[in-house]
């Protein structure tokens, strides 16, 4: 599904580029300056809009995040990702729950390969994420089959401790909706570096990586909205083309 | 977008299949083996051995035995196991106390949870069996033994 909106963005952000309006040509003596943006151009804050979904779909598993990022020079953007991931998991035929609901973090880049100012993007990404959580297992109808006589002793294990850290590559793009408003698309391969679990056994699932599993992959659909520089940018920029529009008007 | 389509269809189906990953090798047993001064030998009468005066029993009527796998409680601290050799014209008891710890172990959801267990101390009655030395302490998925039973 993220590819397929992924490549929907490349298509369309591909078009808008296409359908750009050609400028006049400049004179011949005139050299045309490089786009250059400034050092801070924004900052931005966004929100991951399938975790949400997926929580209030009451799916089986939700990483719910929201994330602060900065632009430096519309190339280089620091970001800090901050969710809650959710796991529900009944076993099939075993009887065994497992239950987590816990917070992680990620620090990373995303760097801009379009080196147009035009308000599209496509990221190169690198996260380094962690997270220290506590989940509960637990089997209501657990019997030991040779002393046990079939009475079943419920089998509790609550607030069982563990740590996981984990690194993430992957692609995104964005692009802008409206004035200060963007979305953006990314897909990630993620790889587990560490994970410090119990010794009666490894966590079903480790809130925003998913599965607990060597690697695996994920991805974000962000609405995004930008603050700071780049939005007061966006404003006046739309406050200048609606006078140029009534400037033309009356003309 | 007609590029990106088989590639998402893959995706999809990969998607789509989960696998449990449970180990296939998933009993938990105590495993023992006989010896007399340091040779291997087995017990040729039949060996029955029983939890207990009234537990289950975990090994009936049992002959040639040369080794044991054996199911240990998951919840209780001691076990005592009953064990009976029955000759022709004889009749062999002997009782071992295996005292030990319990751990539960899970692997996910979708596999059955256990308990594997790590014995801290073996003794016995000396009708037959001479001593009991512990070789592997824990008692797991693997099968490798755990107890060298020293026969007299």
């Amino acid at each position: 599904m993220l590819l397929l909106l992924m490549c929907l963005a490349a298509t369309s952000l591909r078009a808008q580029e296409q359908t750009e309006p050609q400028q006049a040509a400049p004179a011949e003596t005139e050299v045309p300056k490089p786009e250059k943006a400034p050092l801070i151009s924004g900052v931005a804050v966004s929100a991951d809009l399938v975790g949400f979904i997926m929580k209030a779909m009451n799916a089986k598993f939700a990483n719910m995040e929201v994330a602060a990022r900065l632009n430096i020079l519309d190339k280089y953007f620091p970001v800090a990702e901050l969710g809650i991931g959710d796991c529900h998991r009944e076993g099939a035929e075993t009887g065994n729950t497992f239950d987590v609901t816990s917070p992680y973090m990620r620090f990373g880049l995303d760097y801009n390969f379009n080196k147009k100012h035009n308000g599209n993007r496509l990221f190169a990404i690198f996260r380094y994420a962690f997270s220290s959580f506590k989940y509960d297992f637990g089997n209501e109808t657990f019997t030991d089959p040779i002393y046990g006589n079939d009475t079943p002793i419920p089998l509790r294990l609550d607030g069982q401790k563990a740590t996981a850290q984990w690194l993430e590559f992957g692609l995104g793009v964005e692009t802008k909706l409206w004035s200060f408003v963007r979305l953006g698309w990314s897909f990630r391969y993620k790889a587990r570096v560490g994970l410090n679990a119990p010794d009666e056994g490894d966590p079903y699932f480790v809130p925003g990586f998913g599965r607990n599993d060597g690697s695996g992959w994920g991805g974000t659909f962000n609405l995004v909205f930008d603050v700071g520089k780049s939005a007061k940018k966006a404003k006046a920029k739309n406050k200048s083309n609606t006078e140029q529009v009534k400037t033309v008007s009356t003309k | 977008m007609r590029r990106c389509l088989p590639i998402l269809l893959t995706i999809l189906m990969l998607a789509a299949c989960e696998a449990y990953d449970c180990t296939l090798n998933n009993h938990v047993g105590m495993y023992a083996a006989f010896d007399r001064d340091g040779t291997a030998v087995q017990i040729n009468d039949t060996l029955t051995i029983t939890s207990g005066k009234s537990g289950p029993t975990l090994l009936n009527r049992s002959v040639n035995t040369a080794s044991l796998n054996l199911s240990l409680s998951y919840w209780q601290e001691a076990d005592t196991l009953v064990l009976t050799v029955k000759g022709t014209d004889y009749l062999l008891r002997d009782t071992v106390w295996i005292k030990k710890s319990n751990l539960v172990h899970y692997e996910s959801p979708d596999c059955p949870a256990t308990l594997f267990h790590t014995i801290e101390e073996v003794r016995s009655t000396n009708e037959f069996i001479k001593s009991i030395t512990v070789t592997r302490s824990s008692v797991n998925y693997e099968t490798t033994t755990n107890l060298q039973i020293h026969l007299l």
